[in-house]
């Protein structure tokens, strides 16, 4: 049941259509910039024909290379440390007596809610205070920080949804604690294992702006990209973000995907 | 007389599927009407589009002489108690009745007193400032009524609105809906899929199933003269025996069933003689009567079990020849259920007139 | 019982105390030590004073009172403050608008539509900044295309190293975090609550007016102080974009932190961001509170 109004669906539908454009057509703009690169001759603007060079130069650009190596190794174990941690606080909402819990909980979700920058120069002046000095481990400790209550939000949801008859049914069997966790809960919670890790690992993949205090000389990706940006143009990087773009959005329409399947079932 | 709603010949399908099929309603000014079926029979979906919330596609909708085809749902001339009663958690009582005056642009001081006086009509004269939280299932169902009301529709819709309330609850929701009805002197088009509150509060019922029209009429007719085996079934217990019309004598059949010949009266046209058709009998109007008495027409079966219900005596019995029928015969419980046993064979008579002669499919 | 507890018992007892203990460790202990002690050390630094590059820890309200009498930090403050708001409207604003649109939708296509909004959120934000710089640029598309048209000899400036072109970048890259709250919202309206008010004879209009958005009205709170934190603390977006003209509040206290170096001084500003973030929430709070309570 839908109430007619077309005055005020075409007025939403122009918002929405603005909203569509400011949000992708840099994206888009960037893309195309990535195969068409701008010429000037004699200050008139053309774009040279179809060209793969940016990607040949990205290929060849060794810090940029290093970056993405840093980046990957970074995104995969803060998303899989995230993954455990998230896990063990999530069983521990559950279980352990309620104020505790929500003490917990409270604490893990405050760096998510905070500005990115507090956390950044929070972590920054801990490490300093006790004389650890930043590098690859500091990155790590500060993405995941910032990424366990993303993760530990979706285990949780779903560990919820579980419920306890089926934990108790397990327990009633003669299973044991561990049992019943490997072969009844685990696979339970499987999907929202997975979109938790795809998440943690699209976040710190491009967490940005914590990463500017506690990165030490090892640059992550988004910050080496920062560092080049700030210098000026360089073509290669049309061709990086082209294809960051595709790859976080592989990623992303696979969570919503995910998440949308899971949610169908749940309901 | 023109009636005040008309349903004419309405369709309605989802994609292939058909949910409606030839609808004939009419709606008389100050009727209780009774729309009565199963679930997936297709009821919510013909309120629906009395509503305006579901199109057609076939057929005309006429309320009061006019074509509601191109009248938008703000527009209808009548309101709806919904299932859940759709009470806005974010107004009071006081605003979710007012809110179709509000919306009707009519001023303060006549909304106040217009909803002062509904909620005196509905018996809630006090909870004007409550929220919708605040109050138990009955009195929601109070104020959706109240919401409904307040506009001075002549006739409203109501959703299975008696669902969500415990038994007792139910009952006294039911006393106080046909009062109300009869107090404000407008048509209530009723939704229910239960039977006995159906039988309690209508003038008329109308019977749906698979999305057609089973059967209308006067709760006591429908119960009294089921046409069909889905209305002998669907209203109150019956028994139901199947066999084969042999012989016709004015509304009389005498039909052929595995434990013999019976006598029952049609209500309606007679079919042809040789086609398959079934006799009910309502278990109340049996009456049992020791074996050895030879009476001509009865059916003679064994008690299988005899179960104590508090005011009634169910009484199960089989006959050989109908392997798949468990005869059930009510007595009131006033100790004469002592004179049972299993195991007993009986005989089993009743007037001609409370044999139902039904057709199958029609 | 009376009897005595074998050995056995109290040694398996002393292990599951043991056990239960450390789950309470590593459960609260962990986030105290990498969440609550970072957050509490850098309030207990911006107390101390940075004197001749040394760190002198002797409590003193002086960064504070820099704050408030020194150079341009108020002034800052108060147009970053006021840039936040400005984009906090703007976004509520459409974000309210394109969740309306959504939710107008079928069913079946809210889910893509909103996927669709929701993809750039997950996209890098250095490339969404990047590339918010190709489009508005002196030598961006924007700028380049006017001029191949002919309506524009020169570059216009106010495009790159703006105000403007902050607010621009800034509403397009927190746009989704405001759509995602405020359609959920929406989602949790029961579907029968419109069905009810076009009942009683509202108008579309009217459904809007008194149903959906007084219902979305926590939503669009919760869109608007995710809007206002996140470009209230974003200290990147105006340095790409904006150059020297967009020093922003944040980028102060990120300078403090690098070039400055004035750690005290950082994290005294930093408090009184965190400050400031938090009365968004409060006067959010507040405000929905209120309408509970009417």
């Amino acid at each position: 049941m839908k109430q007619k109004a077309p005055f005020i669906d075409s007025l939403l539908g122009f918002t929405a259509v603005v909203g569509l454009v400011a949000l992708y057509a840099p994206l888009i703009a960037v893309v195309v910039l990535s195969f068409f690169q701008i010429t000037r001759l004699r200050g008139v603007i053309g774009f040279a024909p179809f060209s793969l060079e940016p990607y040949a130069a990205l290929v060849a650009n060794h810090e940029i290379l290093s970056a993405l190596a840093t980046s990957l190794t970074v995104a995969t174990i803060a998303s899989l440390a995230s993954l455990v941690l998230a896990l063990m606080f999530a069983f521990y909402f559950v279980t352990a007596r309620r104020g505790f819990g929500l003490l917990m909980q409270v604490m893990v979700f405050l760096p998510f809610l905070l500005p990115p920058i507090i956390t950044g120069l929070a972590l920054l002046i801990a490490f300093r205070e006790i004389d650890f000095s930043r590098g690859l481990a500091t990155v790590i400790i500060g993405h995941v920080v910032f990424i366990v209550p993303v993760v530990y939000r979706t285990v949780l949801v779903r560990l919820q949804l579980l419920g306890r008859s089926l934990t108790e049914a397990s327990l009633d069997l003669g299973a044991s604690q561990t049992q019943t966790l490997v072969h009844v809960i685990l696979p339970q919670m499987r999907p929202a294992l997975i979109s938790g890790l795809l998440l943690a690992f699209a976040i710190s993949f491009d967490e940005t702006l914590i990463t500017l205090f506690v990165a030490g000389s090892e640059t992550t990706l988004p910050i080496r990209l920062w560092a080049m940006m700030r210098v000026g143009f360089v073509p290669e990087i049309n061709a990086l973000a082209t294809l960051i773009l595709l790859f976080t959005a592989a990623i992303t329409v696979a969570i919503g995907l995910m998440q949308r399947s899971q949610g169908e079932r749940a309901s | 007389m023109q009636p005040l709603l008309h349903l004419e010949n309405i369709s309605k399908r989802y994609g292939s599927v058909r949910v409606l099929d030839g609808i004939d309603i009419a709606v008389a000014d100050n009727e209780f009407l009774t729309i009565l079926g199963p679930s997936g029979s297709g009821k919510t979906t013909i309120l629906r589009i009395i509503g305006g919330f579901e199109s057609i596609d076939g057929g005309r909708l006429m309320f009061d002489g006019r074509d509601l085809a191109a009248v938008p749902i703000n527009r209808r001339p009548f309101n709806t108690v919904f299932q859940d009663y759709a009470l806005f958690h974010h107004m009071s009582v006081a605003e979710n009745i007012g809110y179709g005056l509000k919306v009707r642009g009519r001023p303060k001081a006549e909304i106040a007193t217009r909803v002062a006086d509904v909620l005196e009509t509905v018996g809630l004269g006090a909870f004007g400032a409550r929220y919708p939280a605040q109050l138990s299932g009955g009195q929601r169902q109070r104020v959706a009524l109240a919401r409904a009301i307040i506009c001075e529709p002549r006739m409203i819709l109501l959703d299975e609105p008696l669902s969500a309330l415990d038994v007792d609850l139910r009952a006294q929701m039911q006393r106080f809906l046909k009062s109300l009805q009869r107090r404000l002197g407008i048509a209530f088009v009723f939704i229910t899929h239960d039977q006995e509150e159906a039988i309690a509060l209508s003038d008329r019922i109308v019977v749906v199933n698979h999305g057609r029209i089973e059967q209308e009429g006067a709760p006591e007719q429908l119960y009294r003269r089921p046409r069909t085996p889905f209305i002998a079934a669907f209203l109150g217990e019956n028994n139901l025996l199947s066999g084969v019309l042999a012989a016709v004598d004015g509304q009389l059949g005498q039909v052929d069933t595995a434990a013999g010949r019976l006598v029952a009266t049609a209500d309606g046209p007679l079919p042809a003689l040789g086609q398959a058709v079934q006799v009910a009998v309502r278990p109340e109007h049996i009456t049992l009567s020791p074996a050895s008495a030879a009476t001509r027409d009865a059916l003679t079966a064994e008690v299988a079990d005899i179960r104590f219900l508090g005011a009634n005596i169910l009484i199960e019995l089989t006959h050989p020849a109908l392997p798949d029928t468990v005869l059930k015969v009510r007595r009131l419980a006033d100790g004469s259920a002592a004179d049972f046993r299993t195991g007993q064979k009986l005989n089993l008579s009743w007037a001609v007139h409370d044999a139902a002669l039904l057709v199958p499919g029609g | 019982m009376s009897a005595a507890p074998t050995r056995s018992d109290t040694s398996s007892c002393r292990r599951a105390r043991a056990l239960v203990a450390l789950r309470h460790a590593l459960n609260l202990g962990l986030p105290i030590l990498f969440v609550l002690i970072p957050i509490l050390s850098f309030v207990l630094v911006s107390f101390w004073t940075l004197q001749d590059g040394q760190i002198v820890r002797t409590f003193t309200l002086a960064n504070y009172r820099s704050f408030f009498t020194e150079g341009s930090y108020l002034p800052v403050y108060l147009s970053t403050v006021w840039l936040s708001l400005q984009v906090t409207f703007v976004n509520v604003t459409l974000a309210t608008a394109i969740a309306l649109f959504i939710f107008r939708r079928t069913p079946r296509v809210r889910f893509f539509i909103l996927m669709s909004f929701m993809l750039p959120l997950f996209m890098s934000y250095i490339i969404k900044v990047y590339a918010i710089r190709t489009i508005l640029g002196q030598r961006g598309l924007l700028n380049e295309g006017l001029m191949a048209l002919g309506l524009i000899d020169q570059p216009i400036e106010v495009l790159l190293f703006s105000r403007t072109a902050i607010f621009v970048a800034l509403a397009v890259i927190y746009l989704p975090y405001a759509i995602l709250p405020i359609y959920l919202a929406l989602d949790r309206i029961p579907a029968n609550y419109l069905a009810a008010s076009a009942d009683l004879g509202a108008s579309a209009l009217q459904g809007l007016r008194h149903i959906v958005l007084p219902l979305g009205r926590p939503g669009i709170a919760a869109g608007a102080v995710f809007t206002f934190i996140l470009t209230f603390g974003d200290f990147v977006t105006p340095q790409m974009v904006g150059g020297t003209q967009g020093f922003t509040f944040g980028r102060i206290v990120f300078s403090q932190f690098g070039l400055a170096l004035n750690w005290p001084l950082g994290s005294a500003l930093a408090v009184i961001l965190l400050a400031t973030t938090l009365l968004a929430v409060a006067l959010a709070g507040l405000t929905l509170r209120r309408e509970h309570v009417r």
